[in-house]
């Protein structure tokens, strides 16, 4: 009549988790390496997410920038910019924090399998592609050609430039950089993002593109893409939307009936196509 | 034949359960207002109870409740989770509440289930009366339920002369009633009271006709954001997390929250996905009308109690809407105004 059991595992408690390293990648964004206490983590997809803990301030949900198959510790590329984001840059390594996760759908890498790859990031939506571009350099000849249009502010505000090289120098591979400002220390392009996409012309055929950036990028991004013939269903990309629990339940993330944290956060633009204004 | 317990029995098998170490949750009045808490003894339950000004998801999804603590010890960090070992019998259950508490039910249990509420859930016994009275708020009857529907609950209770007809509605209410010792008597049931029936058929498609009308914006003109509407609601789910630290120690309070609290969507940096009132007022009743049905392949999201038409200090009202959705969504005429 009762349930006998003891309450099985509550998804929104999370479990501790030590920082194990933090690596400046701009003025106000820090990569975290996290560990768990016996040094693993748990598996997790390209695209997924996890909640970070600073206990007594507050969780907030952040993509896993590293790759799973790496093998190395979850890495997370966190701007500070809020209370929960703020409390994290000011720990140290060895702190410990809470992890849940992980969360969401992850990006739908079986359908972009003898694709090529249009990567669009703006500012620190580079963090949930990375992922996606190193496991095109792991896996390279699960792809045709992957072009990445990357831009940010400011060269400053450029994220993981000091693996841009790296990527680049995969065959394959082509790495376009700009900057919406020029300043000194950059003598590269000086453009948005949209615009760097009408001037690229990638090709459509065969082609996926991948788009994170704040939404008025994203926008403008879509409509230069369907300028260029790309249609919904080859546009991805991932959203942000305020979230409190991760698993659909506190009714905050939702764009229309779907949700971010569950349904998402990477959809195609056929899903989403009527909740526009909404992102 | 019926099973009858006269009210001093009723009383008694309570006070039996919970001297067994059965928490009673049932209506009581605290300060006039009768309200949903733990009584400690059976006498002070408010019996003649109507519909509770605040419903009584209260007792399986609280106002706040602590998840787990924290504390900090020599560099590490302890986690106790709060839980619930006992056993509950929610008591008093008007057939809309019980339809609330499966409407809690559908989104919380849905795997992965909210840890806290799935407990409390697993541990707790319905016990509902129906009703012989309507209020001139309430519209059972047009969101699947009716004022003497024993659907969702584990026993039921009817008020006759002298006491109440007792009926077993599940295994886990007759094991509850095994204590009970009720008689067997030749009863009649009252007839029961029918309240206002509202146009609730085809509202999500009705829903979607309208869903970039004017009318959301127009009806949240006036909306204060006082969030009283979500709180007062049998189904309204959303909720926070938020940490409250003291000293080496800290608490994660999941607490109630409203989808029309200004800041409800708003993301660090500042970026809102539903910042417009209208967004907010829209989402409060695509949620209910269209996004849960829809999402949970389940009815409406809306037990029909009244209480947010009770409370709404500028007199918003969801059987207006209803009526509306359906009025403008049939012939056709949305302002266009966006």
């Amino acid at each position: 009549m009762w349930a006998a059991e003891k309450s099985r595992a509550n998804p929104l408690v999370p479990l501790p988790a030590t920082i194990s390293a933090v690596r400046e990648l701009t003025i106000d964004v820090n990569l975290f390496q996290v560990q768990f206490g016996d040094g693993g983590g748990f598996p997790y997809r390209p695209g997924q997410f996890a909640f970070l803990s600073a206990f007594g301030v507050g969780e907030a949900p952040f993509s896993i920038t590293s790759l799973n198959d790496e093998g190395g510790p979850m890495e997370f590329a966190i701007r500070r910019v809020g209370t929960v984001s703020t409390a994290l840059h000011d720990m140290e390594p060895g702190s410990v924090l809470g992890v849940r996760g992980p969360f969401g759908n992850g990006f739908p890498l079986d359908t972009f399998k003898g694709k090529n790859l249009v990567i669009i990031g703006g500012g620190i939506g580079l963090a949930p592609l990375r992922p996606i571009i190193k496991n095109a350099l792991v896996y390279r000849d699960d792809y045709g050609e992957v072009v990445v249009i990357y831009g940010a502010r400011t060269h400053q505000d450029l994220v993981f430039a000091s693996e841009f090289e790296d990527w680049a120098a995969v065959p394959g591979v082509r790495l376009e950089l700009t900057v919406d400002r020029e300043g000194p220390g950059w003598d590269g392009r000086v453009a948005l993002v949209p615009a760097v996409i009408k001037e690229l012309q990638p090709t459509v055929e065969n082609a996926v593109a991948i788009i994170c950036g704040p939404p008025i990028m994203i926008r403008f991004v879509l409509a230069e893409l369907k300028a260029q013939g790309f249609e919904n269903h080859q546009i991805v990309t991932t959203l942000e939307s305020k979230m409190k629990c991760g698993i659909g339940k506190c009714a905050r993330c939702n764009i229309g009936e779907k949700y971010v944290c569950q349904d998402g956060p990477v959809f195609t633009f056929d899903q989403i196509s009527g909740f526009l204004e909404q992102i | 034949m019926s099973r009858f317990l006269s009210r001093e029995a009723l009383l008694a098998w309570l006070d039996g359960l919970r001297e067994g170490g059965t928490v009673v949750v049932a209506p009581t009045l605290v300060e006039g207002v009768s309200l949903y808490r733990q009584v400690p003894v059976a006498s002070e339950i408010d019996l003649d109870a109507s519909v509770t000004v605040v419903s009584p998801k209260e007792w399986l999804f609280p106002a706040s409740h602590t998840i787990f603590t924290v504390e900090r010890k020599d560099g590490r960090v302890d986690l106790r989770e709060n839980t619930f070992d006992g056993r509950a019998v929610l008591f008093g259950l008007h057939p809309c509440d019980a339809l609330g508490v499966h409407l809690m039910d559908v989104p919380f249990l849905a795997e992965p289930a909210d840890g806290s509420y799935r407990e409390r859930r697993e541990r707790t016994a319905l016990v509902g009366l129906s009703c012989i009275r309507c209020r001139p708020e309430c519209f059972c009857t047009s969101v699947d339920t009716s004022p003497d529907d024993p659907t969702h609950l584990d026993v039921m209770l009817t008020l006759v002369e002298g006491g109440y007809v007792v009926a077993a509605a599940s295994d886990k209410g007759e094991a509850l009633l095994a204590s009970a010792k009720p008689e067997e008597k030749a009863l009649s049931l009252p007839e029961p009271p029918a309240p206002e029936k509202l146009p609730t058929e085809d509202l999500p498609r009705l829903f979607r006709a309208l869903y970039d009308d004017g009318y959301w914006g127009r009806l949240a003109d006036r909306c204060i954001h006082c969030n009283i509407c979500s709180y007062v609601c049998p189904t309204c789910y959303c909720f926070d997390m938020r940490d409250y630290p003291r000293g080496n120690t800290a608490e994660r309070v999941q607490s109630w929250e409203s989808c029309q609290a200004p800041g409800f969507t708003r993301l660090a940096g500042g970026h809102d996905t539903r910042g417009s009132k209208a967004a907010k007022m829209r989402q409060r009743f695509a949620h209910k009308f269209l996004y849960f049905p829809e999402t949970f392949d389940s009815q409406l999201s809306c037990s029909g109690c009244g209480r947010c038409v009770r409370a709404c200090p500028v007199n918003i009202d969801i059987r207006e809407i209803i009526s509306d959705l359906k009025k403008i969504g049939v012939s056709s005429v949305g302002s266009g105004e966006k």
